[in-house]
């Protein structure tokens, strides 16, 4: 489409963009401009304006003041039809995929749409829609059956979303791609076949925007760093010329350091014993012993089985066979409230739908488990208690209000996982299993979860990280369990491990596979 | 059934890049894939267990009783599931039915009892296509749910009706009207040597039926209406008009009804401004009984044809086996309790894991 000649012309331009919602200044005076074939990194802590500056791009919403400029051509605002059929293609970070329509239908369907300008009464061309989808499917590393192409999206897996909102952003001609959070739920493997799509991408002169918190991947792809901090661009510039502690220095405004959290170790006593766990088909065998105020990491690739073992120590997915043993107790999982009547804590990875009731305060969702407790007489519930422990449980986890009277869903990511942890601490577990308990969250964010984590340590708690994130991991466990095809392979000195390591033990045999 | 025997087997077999999409199988795979089959084995079963009681029911008389008793309820059925769709619901159709259908008739007598049919038609569809648009605008600009918005216009509609048009019944309808219902397409004689006769405008139901397939399976229009019905905030972000949406699925349904309404008519050569209002939570549940998910994103055309077909079965047929039309509310209602159970469980059996 676009020839060379026109390369490193600046595609897209934004003009002093400000936007307001109600009271709330989400962007103060952006400038910024993006060339063709160049990759983007958009910085910063969630509620920076870095969602918000998207949209804007996206047509979804107008900005309240400023200019965009596309192809130098003016405009107050865009239309998401203006905005796809200038090329600009977003993975949203809630992926915005149609839950009862096909993969097919998903990642194709929006060629047609845009092609008629947005006109609806048009024919379906069927057989190029088959086309369009097997070749961005195929791209972005799917093995494209026709099964997987007449797969509703809602029975497809997160991480399988997530590759196929990728596709859906590369099946047109696309000439700026954004990607808010693509890699959230994707394995290594997954993530290297997008870098592979993005230099792909780049070298047909396509723009990429990535939206992201891990700072390694940026460094990986290369490209330029855009750092945004109370909707304002604070920095601009090639992403290699800053180190990690200037980039967190310019998103946060104050300094954060790459330190190791875990300073404490855990005691003698041993406080859940895991035997012979096994469930057929996702993992086998699988026994360690966790201490008290020990935490323990579990990683592993995506189909390894430590999402399935999560699972079913939270009961959620029970084990087929194999026994666990809380203080010297056998004890039986076989349903998620056996696990919680044994005190065993899971906040699990996917916290909008599985975790959160959005559109409630604060506060309901940090009382929604002891709500028997708060419970006295005929049933009535005692509010002003639950309030009170709401107040304290967000003082604890340091969320950035004071009103728990908010709804969840005004909160950043981050605040979000501080509540749903929250929650679970109200029913003082002795054991907490936290699945991908950063996934999505800013820096700060990481900063103050981390803290609560060896916190609870200190206390005594027992703790299991099932992640993908291997700093995390090195920062914050004792010991780390790597498994590899259902069973864990490795068990690694979390002071004394490297990545390396680990990436080492999660491909084991595989390795070709992941070459 | 074989829910057990599948349910238990969270692993048999998988396939993709990531080995994480499950790929399951069997009757209980394909029965949550095509809720209609459901509704068909139920009518199956029905007809032989009443072929069995009364044999006379084995003959080409009864196909065409009830294909006769199924054009209303099918084109309203048709509409109803359109806007299900989409995340809607309506319950005004059978006023703008009614509405039509009767200011028409008063119109042709008036002023022009000579207007050929396919004239009527044609009004009755711009009056169904106006009515139902001014809901569908209704829906979309207050941003109430459309219950609420169509529980007030069937209300407006029907008042109105009675209120400005008239309340009487008309016997004698003019021209075309009255003689169209009675054009015969096939006829045959009954064992008693009766002649039962499968009227033309039986032909309007499966024309309609082809249309809407067609519109909802091959056209930008059915997959933005789908899309609607499972996510309105993601169908705005990809730049579909949700507004042209809402007009067209509440506009489609009305010209159905205007349709209907004059069938309704031309059939049993009466306007009874009374008339129609009343039935439609009998149509919705022929449409939830093909299947069709009252929560919008869902459902087919088939399954609904079949849903309709089993309420209308029900309707007639029950009597041929000496049950009193008295119970026959009791069964749809059974039927409806059995459906709807059967499929929820469905869906929590195989809601992925994740």
């Amino acid at each position: 489409m676009t020839q060379n000649t026109q390369k490193n012309r600046c595609f897209l331009e934004l003009r002093n963009i400000h936007k307001r919602f109600g009271g709330v200044h989400a962007l103060r005076g952006v400038d910024l401009s993006l060339e063709a074939g160049e990759v983007y990194h958009l910085l910063g802590e969630n509620g920076c304006g870095k969602s918000t500056v998207i949209k804007i791009m996206a047509g979804a919403h107008p900005p309240s003041e400023g200019q965009i400029v596309l192809d130098g051509e003016v405009f107050n605002e865009l239309t998401p039809i203006q905005s796809l059929d200038f090329g600009i293609e977003t993975v949203y970070q809630d992926l915005s995929l149609i839950p009862n329509l096909s993969v097919m239908e998903n990642v194709a369907l929006g060629e047609q749409l845009v092609e008629g300008h947005g006109r609806l009464l048009r024919r379906i061309d069927r057989a190029r829609m088959q086309k369009t989808a097997t070749k961005a499917l195929s791209q972005v590393g799917l093995d494209v059956t026709p099964e997987l192409m007449s797969t509703i999206v809602s029975e497809l897996p997160l991480a399988t979303r997530q590759l196929v909102a990728i596709a859906r952003a590369i099946a047109c001609e696309a000439r700026l791609v954004i990607m808010d959070e693509p890699t959230t739920s994707l394995t290594r493997r997954e993530v290297e076949n997008l870098i592979d799509v993005v230099s792909r991408l780049r070298s047909q002169n396509v723009a990429v925007l990535f939206v992201t918190h891990k700072l390694e991947e940026c460094y990986r792809i290369g490209g330029h760093a855009i750092v945004f901090r109370d909707g304002q661009c604070v920095a601009q510039g090639p992403i290699e010329s800053y180190s990690r502690a200037d980039l967190a220095e310019l998103m946060t405004g104050r300094q954060i350091s790459e330190k190791r959290y875990r300073e404490g170790s855990p005691s003698e006593d041993t406080l859940m014993s895991l035997a012979n766990f096994s469930m057929p088909g996702r993992f086998h065998n699988v026994g360690f012993n966790l201490r008290k105020g020990e935490v323990l990491g579990i990683t592993g690739l995506s189909d390894s089985g430590r999402n399935e073992l999560a699972l079913a120590i939270a009961g959620i997915r029970p084990a087929a066979s194999g026994t666990i043993s809380i203080n010297d107790k056998n004890i039986r999982i076989a349903t998620a409230s056996d696990s919680i009547d044994a005190g065993i804590a899971y906040v699990p990875e996917d916290r909008l739908s599985e975790g959160l009731f959005l559109s409630k305060s604060i506060y309901q969702n940090e009382v929604a488990l002891i709500l028997r407790k708060l419970a006295g007489f005929m049933g009535i519930l005692d509010m002003k208690k639950g309030k009170e422990i709401a107040r304290e449980i967000s003082a604890d986890m340091r969320l950035n209000t004071a009103d728990i009277e908010l709804p969840v869903s005004s909160l950043s990511g981050g605040n979000q996982q501080r509540v749903l942890i929250g929650r679970w601490l109200s029913i003082n577990p002795e054991i907490l299993v936290l699945h991908g308990p950063t996934v999505g969250v800013d820096v700060g964010s990481k900063d103050a979860i981390y803290q609560t984590i060896q916190k609870m340590a200190e206390d005594g708690m027992g703790l299991i990280i099932v992640s993908d994130d291997l700093p995390e991991l090195l920062q914050n466990c004792d010991r780390i369990l790597v498994m590899n095809a259902g069973e864990v392979v490795s068990d690694l000195n979390g002071a004394s491990a490297s990545e390396d390591d680990i990436y080492q033990a999660m491909l084991g045999s595989v390795q070709e596979g992941a070459a | 059934m074989s829910s057990a025997g599948t349910s238990n087997k969270p692993a048999s077999g998988h396939v993709s890049a990531s080995g994480q999409l499950q790929q399951r199988r069997g009757l209980g795979d394909l029965i949550a894939k095509k809720p209609e089959l459901v509704t068909l084995g139920l009518l199956i079963a029905i007809c032989i267990a009443v072929a069995i009681a009364n044999p006379a029911f084995l003959q080409p008389s009864t196909l065409i009783d009830i294909g006769r008793a199924s054009v209303v309820t099918g084109l309203f059925a048709l509409g109803v599931f359109v806007i299900l769709a989409a995340g809607g619901i309506d319950v005004s159709f059978t006023a703008i039915a009614a509405l039509t259908m009767y200011s028409i008739t008063l119109l042709a007598i008036n002023h022009a009892p000579n207007m050929p049919i396919y004239v009527v038609f044609l009004i009755a569809v711009a009056g169904g296509i106006a009515l139902g648009v001014l809901n569908g605008f209704l829906v979309y600009t207050l941003r109430v749910p459309s219950l609420i918005v169509t529980i007030g216009t069937q209300y407006l509609f029907r008042g109105g009706l009675l209120a400005f048009v008239g309340t009487t019944w008309i016997m004698e309808l003019p021209g075309q009207m009255g003689t169209f219902g009675r054009i015969s397409l096939l006829e045959f004689e009954t064992a008693n040597g009766a002649t039962v006769s499968l009227p033309v405008y039986f032909l309007i139901l499966p024309a309609a039926a082809i249309l809407t397939w067609w519109i909802m399976r091959r056209t930008l229009m059915g997959r933005a209406i789908f899309s609607l019905g499972g996510s309105p905030d993601v169908t705005a972000r990809l730049g579909y008009n949700v507004k042209i949406v809402h007009l067209f699925v509440f506009g489609y349904a009305g010209a159905l009804a205007g349709l209907a309404g004059i069938v309704h008519v031309t059939a049993n050569r009466l306007a009874n401004p009374f008339d129609l209002v009343g039935t439609e939570i009998a149509v919705i549940a022929a449409v939830v009984l093909g299947g069709a998910r009252i929560t919008g994103g869902t459902g087919s055309v088939i399954g609904t044809m079949l849903g309709v077909l089993l309420v209308v079965v029900v309707d007639n047929v029950l009597v041929m086996v000496g049950i009193p039309s008295t119970w026959q509310r009791v069964f749809v209602g059974a039927f409806i309790l059995l459906a709807a159970a059967f499929f929820v469980t469905r869906q929590r059996k195989f809601k992925p894991a994740k």
